[in-house]
């Protein structure tokens, strides 16, 4: 039993790390929204999302994006920091979307 | 005199002002709570009920940037009693922009339903997916440390989270006969000296964040007590989850799927049954799985305001649990369920469910249970 179990949990890493090898390339992520702005002064050319487009893209995957109004500056520091680590964001996907929650409420 | 007065008058008012400014820490009282009917027929035996309403205090306690406590309760009527629950009390501390430190009781990131998806004003249908909550085979929380972060690959992004806790202990049938070789995820107390082991890996591998993939997995070399026959029965769990939430134009709106499978191994071990006062030895292959499914979609670029706040919901759910055991079962389960959203935090929810059930506590045949919900849910 456990080497068939050991056998499938192989199996599944193996796709995994596949996967991750895949798409961890340095392959640049295209602009094809208005809300983003360009980082110029990288040599590597970077497109940069804006805290409204992150606002929307990432709070949406587990639920409905909420109101920057519900909330003042100071709530929705503490707010994004129990997200960061609820959610496992990055720190920039945190700090813009902060950001923008505090400059839209 | 009128100036002393002025002068005065401006004091207090400065140090008024004063009080309204943030402090250095802060703490903030959120949570969720929920309230419903529910209409029953199992095999021809009918019941109603309006549920008594949930409530989940969540206290949150910002100590600075990098340190902060948090915690979750649970008050609930279950009949006439009021049954309470710590669903997580942790301590964390960011190390660095790809780390944070965890300790204390926090939600196992195995799978995502039970860690990021299982709040009432979250979950699109009013009950849980097959195999989780109680007597599932997914565990939902435990006490130990954990590390977290993410990554930003230039586009794709890699998150993880590695954990050591006190780990499940199986059920030797000694309380309950008929749940004997059932990993008991809610005792909390460490029974022995092996610890948990378990983490996840999240890949989004799109730009736009909209997919993730995730791959699960949970050990123990030891779920007996130190002194029991039982001290070496291991358990392997491992799960694959799903999500994917994308705007789509042609369909005027957004298409939400999860997701998940669970995987539980649990080494063979000797248990008893006593029939007529003898005690009958009988084992089992211990291994059990569950699976989840769901479609959403909202048509947000409706033109009508009524349409944009609507949600259609779907999910398919089976568990299997093992063949020889006392608590033997087969299940699939449809959900079907029409939500309205009054705000992103709340939410309004009609479901229809079906089940049918193999075997389970007690029971050899097949058993269907039809129910119509309806659930009342708010974030706050």
């Amino acid at each position: 039993m456990k080497t068939t179990t050991n056998f499938k949990a192989a199996i599944i890493l193996s796709v995994m790390a596949s996967i991750m090898v895949a798409c961890s390339s340095n392959k640049k992520p295209i602009a094809t929204d208005t809300a983003t702005e360009v980082a110029g002064s990288e040599v590597d050319f970077k497109i940069e999302k804006s805290g409204a487009q992150l606002w929307g893209e990432v709070c949406n995957r587990c639920h409905i994006a909420p109101s920057p109004a519900d909330y003042n500056d100071t709530d929705w520091e503490t707010i994004s920091l129990h997200m960061r680590v609820r959610a496992n964001l990055t720190e920039e996907e945190i700090t813009k979307i902060e950001s923008f929650l505090k400059s839209a409420n | 005199m009128t100036l002393i007065i002025l002068g005065l008058g401006s004091s207090a008012l400065a140090q008024t002002y004063n009080t309204f400014e943030p402090s250095k820490t802060q703490f903030m009282l959120r949570g969720y709570g929920h309230t419903g009917f529910e209409y029953l027929d199992t095999g021809g035996e009918q019941e109603s009920t309006f549920l008594g309403a949930t409530f989940a205090p969540i206290f949150l306690y910002k100590h600075s940037d990098k340190l902060m406590f948090e915690a979750e309760l649970e008050f609930e009527l279950e009949g006439n009693e009021l049954k309470t629950g710590l669903e997580y009390a942790d301590v964390m501390y960011v190390l660095n922009k790809h780390m944070t430190v965890r300790a204390g009781k926090f939600l196992l990131p195995f799978g995502t339903f039970m860690e990021r998806l299982h709040p009432a004003w979250i979950n699109r249908l009013p009950s849980r997916p097959l195999g989780f909550g109680h007597d599932g085979i997914a565990p939902a929380s435990d006490i130990g440390v954990e590390l977290r972060g993410a990554f930003d690959l230039g586009g794709p992004k890699l998150n993880y989270a590695v954990y050591v806790t006190n780990g499940p202990r199986i059920k030797d049938g000694s309380e309950e006969p008929e749940e004997a070789g059932m990993l008991d995820f809610g005792y909390y107390e460490d029974v022995n000296l092996a610890k948990a082991l378990g983490g996840r890996i999240g890949l989004l591998p799109l730009s736009d964040s909209s997919m993730e993939w995730g791959i699960s997995a949970y050990m123990t070399n030891s779920t007996g007590a130190e002194d029991s026959d039982y001290k070496d029965v291991g358990a392997f769990l491992w799960a694959l989850d799903l999500s994917y939430v994308k705007s789509i134009t042609p369909l005027q709106g957004v298409v939400d799927i999860k997701a998940q499978y669970n995987s539980s191994n649990v080494d063979t071990a000797t248990y008893y049954e006593i029939e007529d006062g003898i005690s009958e030895p009988y084992s089992f292959d211990n291994q059990s799985s569950s699976f989840y499914t769901q479609l959403s979609y909202r048509p947000i670029m409706s033109g009508s305001d009524f349409m944009k706040q609507l949600e259609f919901v779907g999910r398919y759910s089976d568990f299997n649990a093992p063949e020889g055991a006392e608590w033997e079962e087969k299940s699939t389960q449809y959900a079907f369920g029409l939500n309205y959203w009054l705000s992103w935090r709340s939410v309004v929810k009609f479901s229809y469910q079906t089940t049918k059930m193999e075997g389970g506590h007690d029971s050899d045949g097949t058993t269907r249970t039809n129910g119509l919900f309806v659930h009342w849910a708010i974030g706050f």
